[in-house]
């Protein structure tokens, strides 16, 4: 019996120490009343940023006296779930990092703060293509941070054996090549992920104005399908990397592809993968599209529409996104700065003349930022209608079936998700 | 002295882990699959809506019809092959024991491993297809291909299994009374029939559990999906479980996700109930 009761003390004082534990962020807040804490959440920054974001928040805490920044960094393949399960419990990050297409599944869920109102003093700093990639229904949800457009990281050795001293310029030429390097070298030239940009930077667009129906079946659509089945047919279109079975870096790297189009931040993948296929690699500038715009992938900073500390949150959401601390950014990485200013900066004009496949990949980025357009239709299940996109082209190269009709079913499977 | 205490006080970790992980969030997902919840809104109540969506989702059928192709295609092989090997290694033979190391190595190797391993032999330019090649045979198309996908990745599947239902037909064989087979060599029976008249019948209730627990193994399969073909090409691939995945973590339809998984509970159920009635009879 004694036994027991000192079980049931020994008992209660480990529970009132636990609930004291957990209680002391109560106490921190009672001990200054006046202090503004703001959470902040990166995708995959730490440990190789931890200088730059703590330096960032540090100068932020200074100008800024009784805010305080918790930062925390969230890796990429739990980023998704994390910010879900944190909104769901009303626990979302007062500031948070965020891709293109999660950012609008979260604003079409009423999760986000509103930019236009609460940010448009800014909006004139940033790159007016890369701006749209916070809009959903529009309203802008974020603001834009660093991003990477596409240029191209080709294997001179690939080419010269192939006959080719240069590397193509346009996406209709990179095709061409990509015939005779396949017969002269058996690798692949181009490699297909999505056919959705060949439509969107073709001047088609997926959805109609007010984003309420596909608007992508249209003749020039059709003519892209019916090239592509071509190529299918020539053997020129590898289908693990269509598939998505397969990575484009990968294949490039074991000299399966003679080039591979994609932000000039990832080319330091190859060099870890294979640095003497690095080694004899080049780059150049992005293919061009019909429409001479160049696709662009871009990392937002937005705002939590339940943030207690709304005025706080959203300036330090500018002040993440300000050309300085973008400049900085850039100079640690090979990431492109969204705003303006930065992008002005000589510290790009360094790469021009680089034989370094990433120094000279940044020059030839930010010299297209201009024309580097997030063209993606501001609604939430963008994942799905890419996908719809997607099935019907790649049933239409699996079951050989006519590209007219597989344009219409693509067109069919769009405007069911849009119901 | 035995008390009635002592054995909660041994079932109460293991039965409050089940309760918290398993018990409680089934009964949740139960709830969830009568309502519209995207994880951030609050939960709207909808009746059986999402079992009505269910029956006119094609996608769903395609996907419970992929899963009950592959389980054909794992569970026989499961149940079987493992027996022969058994039977191979439980006989006193020099080295044996290597070889059941060698047998039950894939199930150490953890699924997502084997997963790439497989997919860089699977390649068109892999190993099987250089292999392939040697022999004079046309490449295949063994992920890429709608209607090879499932019987490739089943044959990951049964690689990585053989080696752990092996072990239980071990144990079940060793357990069989070594004077049953005496007395049938003495009645003139020769290694088959001894085979199908004292192993297979006393293997009854190991066959029975490896029946079951492949079957579920089959019906969960999640994984090699996943990591090798994301579903694909078009769907081939694409499992109820893998469904549910994509439409509660990507699409955000907790109900509809929470309905696929209970109907998936109700076949995994009724299929142990049949896997029961034929094959643990007395």
């Amino acid at each position: 019996m004694k036994k027991s009761k000192s079980m049931i003390v020994l008992l209660l004082t480990c529970m009132m120490l636990v609930m004291a534990a957990c209680s002391s962020g109560g106490g921190d807040a009672a001990k200054s009343e006046t202090s503004t804490e703001i959470k902040f959440w990166t995708i995959s920054l730490s440990p190789t940023f931890d200088d730059y974001i703590n330096g960032m928040v540090d100068t932020f805490e200074k100008d800024n006296p009784g805010v305080k920044v918790k930062w925390e960094d969230i890796p990429i393949d739990a980023v998704e779930q994390k910010t879900l399960t944190s909104s769901a419990s009303g626990n979302l990050a007062d500031v948070v990092n965020l891709n293109t297409e999660f950012l609008k599944k979260l604003a079409s869920l009423g999760a986000l703060a509103n930019m236009d109102e609460l940010a448009a003093d800014v909006k004139g700093d940033f790159y007016e293509g890369v701006w749209t990639a916070g809009e959903y229904k529009g309203s802008t949800y974020a603001l834009p941070w660093y991003l990477a457009n596409d240029v191209v990281l080709y294997n001179k050795d690939l080419l010269k054996k192939a006959g080719f001293d240069t590397p193509p310029t346009t996406v209709d030429e990179a095709w061409e090549m990509t015939k005779v390097i396949k017969e002269k070298t058996g690798a692949y030239g181009y490699s297909l992920t999505t056919i959705r940009d060949e439509l969107l930077y073709s001047g088609i667009p997926i959805l109609n104005e007010d984003f309420t129906k596909a608007a992508f079946n249209v003749p020039q659509a059709v003519e892209i399908f019916a090239k592509y089945k071509e190529r299918n047919k020539e053997g020129l279109i590898p289908e693990e990397i269509l598939l998505d079975q397969a990575k484009p870096q990968e294949w490039y790297a074991q000299e399966k592809l003679a080039w591979w189009q994609t932000g000039p931040n990832l080319f330091r993948q190859v060099n870890d993968l294979a640095p003497a296929v690095y080694e004899k690699s080049d780059a150049t500038s992005s293919f061009a599209y019909s429409t001479g715009q160049i696709p662009v992938n871009t990392m937002n900073i937005a705002v939590s529409e339940k943030s207690k500390n709304k005025d706080a949150a959203v300036k330090f959401a500018k002040f993440v996104t300000n050309a300085e601390n973008q400049l900085q950014l850039s100079k640690l990485s090979s990431v492109l700065p969204s705003a303006k200013k930065a992008a002005e900066d000589t510290f790009f004009a360094a790469g021009k003349d680089s034989t370094d496949p990433v120094e000279k990949g940044r020059y030839l980025a930010v010299n297209q930022l201009e024309k580097s357009m997030d063209l993606l239709p501001p609604v939430e299940n963008l994942a799905d209608i890419n996908r719809a996109i997607n099935d019907e082209f790649k049933r239409m190269l699996s079951d050989d079936l006519d590209p007219a009709d597989a344009v219409a079913a693509a067109e069919d499977a769009v405007n069911k998700l849009l119901q | 002295m035995y008390k009635r205490s002592h054995a909660w006080s041994f079932l109460a970790p293991a039965g409050l882990l089940l309760l918290v992980f398993s018990i409680i969030p089934a009964f949740a997902a139960l709830f969830l699959s009568f309502t519209k919840y995207d994880v951030i809104n609050p939960v709207e109540w909808v009746g059986l809506a999402n079992y009505k969506a269910l029956m006119s989702n094609s996608l769903f059928w395609q996907a419970m019809s992929n899963t009950v192709y592959y389980w054909i295609l794992v569970t026989p092989a499961l149940v079987v092959l493992p027996v022969f090997l058994a039977v191979l290694v439980n006989r006193g033979l020099a080295g044996v024991k290597v070889f059941r190391l060698i047998y039950y190595f894939p199930t150490l190797v953890s699924v997502v491993v084997t997963a790439f391993l497989w997919s860089w032999m699977f390649q068109s330019d892999g190993v099987l297809n250089y292999i392939l090649s040697l022999l004079g045979a046309e490449p295949l198309k063994w992920l890429t291909n709608k209607h090879m996908v499932l019987p490739s990745l089943a044959l990951v599947t049964v690689w990585q299994g053989l080696g752990y239902y092996m072990l239980f037909y071990l144990s079940g064989l060793q357990s069989v009374p070594e004077d049953l087979y005496e007395a049938a060599d003495l009645d003139g029976a020769g290694f088959w029939r001894k085979q199908m008249v004292i192993t297979f019948p006393m293997l009854r209730p190991v066959i029975f559990f490896v029946a079951v627990v492949s079957t579920m193994g089959a019906f969960k399969e999640f994984t090699l999906m996943m990591n090798m073909t994301k579903g694909g090409p078009l769907n081939a691939s694409t499992t109820v479980v893998y469904l549910v995945f994509d439409e509660a973590f990507t699409k955000l339809h907790m109900g509809g996700a929470s309905a696929m998984s209970f109907v998936l509970f109700l076949a995994i159920m009724l299929l142990t109930v049949i896997n029961k009635r034929y094959l643990d009879r007395e």
